[in-house]
């Protein structure tokens, strides 16, 4: 847990980069992007979620970030293809993860707290 | 956690910042919106601009001008130029009597013999709106509609089926109707073939257009009502 600083300097680094490249993606590709977004943000939150449950396994972690990003905008692709806004489906699905992983995330730390607190009791007696 | 995990995740955030980023920019900076004109038409915008610089330029010297002329003399002199200045904007806007060539137009009903009644034909306003734009179009610099000087704020109004300009009602045909020009002859021949002569003859109106060496324009008398003016764009502003 010592190294925690390091993805988050890579987090604001990479916001800085964005920014200053003053990039723009075409009015076109602006779904998949959102998209992109979404699914990242999943997985961040994925990740977060399985290191506090202690199940956090690296390349669960690097495929799954890999594999939801490209998953989501094929989905977006096949939509605009068909002429479906199917990507309205991964928004969904992963508008509902986001939602549960953050819950669970919620009770792991009023769970540890709680616990930490006990223990903390148990040691006064 | 090694010391590769870490890296492999920060790697992973530096992509998901990255995304983030570009993702806020464009949805900040909307659609980026496209310069489709041709060579001609920015030729164009880029005269009209020259025109508008050129003339915002003169009005800074003319302005200069006047500052100078103040500077330079005594008080009484000040005065002199100040009073000039203000019987220049009265003339300019009509509060005085203005003498020069121009045209008058009669404006006679238009008899036909007909099964029908024909009724007394009269002005309206949309018509003398329409003489109006095309006499200032060809160059008149006053107009007087019978005894009413047009200055930029008369307002002409259609009240109760009788056309009203200044406030008063216009009188009962047949109407004479001055233009004052730098060239009459021009303005003359242009009125002659003007589509307002069509539109009136529509109504059962003539318009009979002559030359003029010496009229004499009345001046608007009413208070001037500046209150309704609104400071406009800059380009629209041209004299």
């Amino acid at each position: 847990m010592n190294r925690m600083w390091l993805p988050v300097l890579f987090l604001i680094i990479g916001v800085a980069v964005g920014l200053m490249t003053n990039l723009r993606i075409p009015e076109e590709y602006k779904d998949y992007l959102s998209i992109a977004v979404l699914a990242a943000f999943d997985t961040l939150l994925g990740g977060v979620r399985a290191s506090l449950e202690k199940t956090f396994n690296e390349t669960v972690f690097v495929t799954g970030f890999f594999s939801n990003v490209a998953l989501a905008a094929l989905l977006a692709f096949v939509g605009v293809q068909l002429g479906i806004d199917l990507y309205l489906a991964a928004v969904f699905a992963f508008g509902v993860r986001l939602f549960q992983n953050i819950a669970v995330i919620r009770r792991q730390v009023i769970d540890q707290r709680l616990i930490t607190r006990k223990i903390e009791k148990m040691r006064q007696k | 956690m090694s010391k590769r995990t870490t890296w492999m995740i920060s790697v992973i955030f530096l992509v998901i910042g990255f995304m983030i980023a570009i993702q806020y920019q464009t949805t900040k900076a909307g659609p980026v919106e496209r310069d489709t004109r041709d060579v001609w038409e920015i030729r164009e915008a880029l005269e009209s601009q020259q025109t508008q610089q050129q003339d915002l330029l003169e009005k800074i010297s003319k302005a200069d001008r006047t500052i100078e002329k103040y500077q330079e003399q005594s008080q009484q002199e000040q005065i002199e130029t100040l009073k000039s200045s203000i019987s220049t904007l009265e003339r300019k806007l009509g509060l005085t009597q203005q003498t020069g060539s121009g045209i008058i137009i009669e404006v006679k009903p238009i008899f036909v013999e007909t099964e029908e009644v024909q009724s007394y034909p009269s002005i309206s306003p949309e018509l003398l709106t329409r003489l109006i734009n095309d006499l200032n179009k060809f160059g008149a610099t006053e107009i007087a509609i019978g005894n009413e000087r047009v200055t930029n704020l008369s307002p002409v109004r259609g009240v109760n089926g009788y056309t009203y300009i200044n406030n008063r009602p216009l009188p009962p045909l047949p109407v004479t109707i001055y233009a004052l020009s730098s060239n009459p002859e021009k303005l003359s021949d242009y009125m002659v073939v003007s589509q307002s002569k069509d539109y009136f003859a529509i109504e059962n109106l003539e318009l009979k257009v002559s030359i003029k060496s010496n009229i004499t324009l009345p001046e608007y008398e009413d208070p001037l009502h500046l209150e309704v003016l609104q400071k406009g764009e800059m380009g629209e502003t041209s004299e």
